[in-house]
């Protein structure tokens, strides 16, 4: 197996032009006879997507009426969402539509790919947003160019999984070491080091990225578990001898029904809490009236609750899990490992913002401000996750199923 | 597989399965919070959500003895403004300032701030309230609510106290019986959002208010109005400081009048006639205006006290009616040799005489034949080292001496109501035991409380001790003070076809060399079976200044008008000459 997944890649490496023709020509010494090969292209996955989006919107129609009311512009957070979902679904299609192994390939003879570039690009919005970005309420993590603004922490999400999956790719044995894995994280580390400065939340995920699919590429686990164990050491240190900003969050955890910084979560708390099993109704959330500032952002999940109760609570986290489910055999059929890596990514991600988010809203951890993936109001993170279920289902369309 | 190598694919399912568990860890976080917790946060929520808005209890109202209203309420508004509500602020502004008569820019500032509630103006009155509301202003809110209002102004002000417009008692029975006039407040809970606009249709909880109780208290305004203008007539003519006036029934302790002339509005209770103070001299002077000199104030008794010690010694046997005694005009007592007010002397007298001449030698003897020991026993017996207990905060306690302190010039200068300090009402309540056949009782107002529907109703029960000294000596106590009115110093309390007994007294207020006094005379009627005790105290009077000359015509006066108010009939004209 070993042998024939290098034989594979030194085969797309060598012939430039169609990768994809490349892995039909490197099939035919393995059971060629038994085999039947139909396109698959995951319309499920697809439709659950959108669906969830579709969700989303209603829900931010919900649970920002009220605050939009109050600006005279009752439709300005849906119209917004709209739009970017618009653009993203486009992104999406056009993105499944083309191979994904045209990230990997070299331009102009160059060793530059552009995964490369991507990774390049990313550093560059990220250290400009540091100059020039838009100070919103008082970090600064908006770029604005012409009428559209959005957040580079965004696309460096997706650069980052391009990026480690063409490493892993390249050199996948080198992760069966400690030494392999810190090499990957010397490459990533300008670019978490670049969104840690202004975007805490940004750069935990895309340290979760780097990790997860370090260990999925890896064979070892061993240096993995050391690592969990080190960084709750590391975690509880921060909880005892913490100081200033992060110490208060601690504080507002702990101290949730007191904390005067509390006060969103404790909002979002009451709001969750008065759902009960069926919820109060779609619309008839009392708690998005204000009290919970800007419900219809990262604290969305708690409207939902109050809303739709436990049981639409538990059926949107069902949802995530029919689609992480579906980019798990996705990532297993994948034609290349290129493929799989990108899929096992881009399912961290989703995964690591959907568990950090309800965490968050349930008091469950201490605050940070994490979007639910799809239904939390945000252009950027909207469009650039269609994009990424672009590239998964991308990866759908050359499984070749018996 | 042969592109996703086993040891991947076990990679992806791990991490699916460690979602797939941390997922399921939130659920079972939701249901805890939203099944297990939804009480404790669903009341919580609605803390939150809900507006409460207080609908003031009405106060219990004060009645006199007859249920005369001596403390009511009277309907007023608390205009206020809801930001968010209102669509014409210019008009609003220009109204509102306009008809409260207030300045532009305040009223500016309140209507500007973005609160979900800002008051205006409270004590609005009705007919003010009614043309605002009749303007129907978006924004503009007025609530009904009640004024604490004093039918009598000043009349009794210093006892009934007055409550501020936050329905708290600040002075006198306002304050002692807060807890049951003032009642409880309801509230309309709402629901509104953040902003504290209610929302259309949502339901609404309303707790009612309860009432406050009424008090009915023993006082009576025809009888405090007697006193009041005695009271006011003799300060006029004797330019005094001020004059107090106590009466009470010595049989059970129901004060019937206190004045404390020069009195204040207590409708306008923070009005000083003294402008431009600053603030500190302002609450002085608040506090010297409200203060009860009857209760909080203590003073040399004088003479009036050779009731006690009269009382004290028959009680103790040391002395009888028929004792001799003779007063050169002075008495040596250790080194001190103290005077009688009469520098010639009385001569040879019975103790009777001595009563009767209020003769400084004859209680300076009978003081000493009592004792250190005698003399405490029955000052305790009479409780005059006590509080009287009664029901209006801020009573002074006597300042004595200590026991072991008194030595023979001490307890000489005590027998006859010097060098020591007591309030008026403790002496008359003292001066109660001796002639109600020595019964001490708690002097008080409030007689009873009624819920504002008249279902419940609570008599107020004090304090009553039997044996403070026996019956016979207060018979002799009471033939000896009559004869004080009928043959010594008290002859000018004599009030016509009553027998009347009293006791004068002149105190000199420290320090001596001031030459200030206080003027008093205890005086009760009818002698034999009194109903009537009370007190005139006037406060460094101009020109005389004999308790018996310039006080015991108020007392007369009033026992003139209380009397016959009271039921009891004069006797005819010839019978009550002879009674003189």
């Amino acid at each position: 197996m070993e042998n024939s997944e290098y034989r594979y890649r030194n085969n797309a490496r060598t012939q430039s032009g169609r990768p994809r023709q490349q892995v039909r020509s490197a099939n035919p010494n393995r059971n060629r006879e038994r085999t039947v090969f139909t396109r698959q292209y995951d319309f499920a996955l697809l439709f659950l997507t959108i669906g969830i989006a579709l969700f989303g919107v209603i829900m931010i129609y919900s649970a920002g009426y009220y605050t939009a009311s109050l600006q005279n512009n009752p439709y300005r957070y849906v119209k917004s969402q709209v739009f970017s979902l618009m653009l993203g679904i486009g992104a999406m299609i056009v993105v499944s539509m083309v191979d994904y192994q045209v990230f990997m390939q070299k331009i102009l003879n160059t060793k530059i790919t552009l995964v490369h570039l991507l990774y390049i690009l990313a550093i560059f919005l990220q250290t400009i947003v540091l100059v020039i970005g838009v100070d919103l309420n008082g970090a600064k993590r908006w770029l604005r160019i012409g009428p559209i603004q959005f957040q580079p922490s965004e696309v460096s999400k997706i650069a980052a999984i391009l990026f480690i999956a063409y490493a892993v790719y390249q050199k996948r044995r080198d992760l069966d070491h400690f030494l392999g894995f810190v090499r990957i994280m010397i490459y990533m580390s300008p670019l978490i080091f670049l969104i840690l400065l202004e975007n805490m939340s940004s750069a935990i995920i895309v340290m979760g990225i780097t990790f997860g699919m370090c260990f999925v590429a890896s064979k070892k686990k061993g240096y993995f578990f050391v690592i969990i164990i080190a960084g709750v050491l590391l975690l509880a240190a921060v909880i005892f001898f913490g100081e200033g900003f992060r110490l208060a969050r601690i504080r507002m955890w702990r101290d949730v029904e007191n904390d005067a910084g509390a006060f969103q979560i404790r909002q979002g708390l009451y709001a969750i809490a008065s759902g009960g099993l069926f919820g109060k109704g779609l619309g008839q959330s009392m708690q998005k009236l204000g009290f919970i500032p800007e419900a219809y952002n990262d604290m969305i999940f708690s409207v939902i609750c109050e809303e739709l109760g436990v049981v639409g609570a538990g059926l949107v986290i069902l949802a995530f899990l029919v689609l992480f489910w579906r980019i798990v055999v996705i990532a297993c059929h994948a034609p290349d490992l290129f493929g799989t890596m990108l899929c096992t990514g881009v399912m961290i991600q989703l995964a690591i913002q959907v568990v950090i988010n309800i965490a968050v809203v349930t008091n469950t951890i201490p605050s940070t401000g994490i979007p639910l993936p799809l239904i939390s109001y945000g252009g950027t993170s909207a469009a650039i996750i269609m994009v990424e279920m672009g590239l998964v289902l991308g990866v759908s369309r050359q499984i070749k199923q018996k | 597989m042969r592109n996703c190598k086993t040891a991947q694919r076990q990679r992806i399912f791990f991490s699916f399965a460690v979602i797939c568990v941390m997922t399921l860890g939130l659920v079972g976080r939701l249901a805890y919070l939203m099944i297990g917790k939804a009480d404790y946060y669903g009341k919580k929520a609605k803390e939150v959500q809900q507006r409460e808005r207080a609908i003031k209890a009405e106060r219990g109202v004060i009645y006199d003895r007859n249920g005369v209203v001596l403390a009511g309420n009277k309907p007023v508004s608390t205009i206020s403004v809801i930001h968010n509500q209102i669509t014409d602020k210019e008009q609003v502004i220009r109204v509102l300032s306009e008809l409260l008569e207030l300045k532009e820019e305040d009223v500016r500032k309140r209507v500007e701030k973005k609160s979900s509630r800002e008051k205006i103006k409270t004590n609005v009155e009705k007919e003010i309230s009614d043309k605002i509301r009749q303007m129907n202003l978006d924004g503009v809110m007025v609530d009904e609510d009640y004024k604490r209002y004093y039918p009598y102004n000043e009349l009794a002000s210093k006892v009934i106290g007055f409550a501020g417009g936050d329905n708290q008692g600040i002075l006198g029975l306002e304050v002692k019986y807060d807890e049951n006039l003032s009642g409880q407040d309801g509230s309309i809970l709402t629901t509104t959002n953040a902003k504290g606009l209610e929302i259309d249709g949502a339901t609404e909880d309303r707790i009612e208010p309860v009432a406050g109780d009424n008090l009915y208290c023993s006082l009576d305004v025809n009888l405090q109005k007697f006193a009041q203008q005695a009271a006011q007539k003799v300060m006029k003519s004797k330019n005094a400081k001020n004059v107090r006036i106590i009466m009470m029934n010595p049989q059970n302790g129901e004060i019937y009048a206190m004045v404390n002339e020069p009195e204040f509005n207590l409708n306008e209770p923070y009005e000083l006639e003294k402008k431009n103070v600053t603030e500190k001299e302002k609450e002085e002077l608040l506090n010297q205006m409200w203060r009860n000199h009857c209760i909080s104030d203590t003073y040399e008794p004088g003479s009036t006290f050779k009731v006690i010690t009269a009382a004290s010694a028959l009680e103790a046997g040391v002395v009888k009616t028929t004792d001799t005694f003779s007063c050169p005009g002075y008495r040596v007592v250790e080194d001190r040799r103290i005077r009688c007010h009469k520098t010639t002397g009385h001569g040879a007298e019975t103790f009777v005489q001595g009563v009767q001449n209020s003769c400084n030698p004859v209680f300076i003897e009978v003081g000493a034949r009592l004792g250190v020991d005698g003399m405490y026993r029955y000052m305790n017996q009479l409780g005059i080292l006590e509080k009287t207990g009664v029901d209006v905060p801020g009573e002074a306690v006597t300042i004595m001496h200590q026991k072991k302190n008194v030595g023979a010039v001490e307890l000489a200068t005590m027998s006859f109501g010097q060098s020591f300090q007591l309030t008026p009402l403790r002496l008359l309540t003292s001066v109660s035991a001796v002639i109600n056949g020595g019964r001490l009782v708690t002097p008080h107002f409030g007689i009873r409380l009624e819920s504002a529907d008249g279902t419940a109703v609570k008599k107020l029960h004090y304090q009553e001790k039997d044996g403070a000294l026996s019956k016979d000596t207060s018979e002799v106590m009471k033939t000896i003070l009559a004869s004080v009115v009928s043959e010594g110093s008290g002859k000018k309390a004599a009030v016509s076809g009553y027998e009347v007994g009293a006791k004068t007294g002149t105190s000199e207020k420290l320090p001596r060399s001031s030459k200030r006094y206080i003027a008093s005379t205890l005086g009760f009627a009818p002698a034999d079976n009194p109903v009537l005790l009370a007190i005139v105290l006037i406060d460094e009077p101009e020109g005389i200044y004999y308790g018996g000359q310039i006080a015991a015509p108020v007392i007369s006066e009033l026992l003139d008008d209380a009397l016959p108010y009271l039921g009891v009939e004069r006797a005819t004209k010839k019978e009550s000459s002879d009674g003189n």
